[in-house]
């Protein structure tokens, strides 16, 4: 790391925490698969939101 | 930075891709990649780290500059701007697991300034923004089949 770093004030403000792995909703195999056509749907330009 | 050029920037975001030990498979795809998204002017690289983390939970950061064979991505190291402190090298590995290696980076994202610029021109604050996660998406298509059925 260089020297210019330290002793600096950070602007990512607090310990990040991990978001839940993306890649588990579109791994091959049948059940990820379908959820990523579900997912693809709700996304569709047109969808209309169900209020 | 002056005021005018401030103005014009674009959201800054940083992402932090986790490689855990062992599921690594570097091809040069992702560097091709991010060169794409540069030169396309879609994003500025503004920093750019490669984290370690080893099952002690020591964390290492090491610059691109240190990195062998950069290949292409030696122009883009040039540009770069050393935002990230030592504190945050410290709260990005806070989500890493013991024993992997991240790469963060840092960028501006240019297709959005010139909108940014002009919500403020148009005297507009940003008040709040965020990622919505897939996995939120899911849940709440599978909450919303869950309340058809139970309406049948």
């Amino acid at each position: 790391m260089r020297v210019g770093r330290v002793g600096r004030v950070g602007v990512v403000r607090a310990p990040i925490a991990k978001t839940a792995v993306v890649a588990a909703a579109v791994k091959p195999g049948p059940a990820p698969i379908a959820k990523t056509a579900v997912v693809a749907a709700a996304v569709t330009p047109g969808r209309r939101r169900r209020i | 930075m002056t005021d005018a050029a401030l103005d014009e920037l674009g959201p800054v975001d940083f992402v932090i891709v986790e490689f855990p030990a062992g599921h690594t498979n570097f091809t040069g795809e992702m560097a091709e990649e991010l060169l794409k998204l540069v030169d396309s002017g879609i994003i500025r690289l503004i920093d750019v780290l490669i984290l370690t983390k080893d099952e002690n939970g020591d964390i290492d950061a090491v610059e691109l500059e240190d990195l062998e064979d950069l290949g292409e991505l030696e122009r883009l190291e040039a540009d770069l701007a050393e935002l990230l402190a030592e504190e945050d090298v410290v709260n990005l590995a806070a989500a890493m697991e013991p024993g992997s290696v991240a790469g963060v980076l840092v960028y501006e994202n240019l297709w959005a300034a010139p909108f940014a610029a002009a919500a403020r021109r148009a005297g507009g604050q940003l008040i709040a923004d965020g990622r919505i996660p897939i996995q939120a998406i899911i849940a709440s298509l599978e909450a919303d089949a869950e309340l058809e059925t139970v309406g049948d």
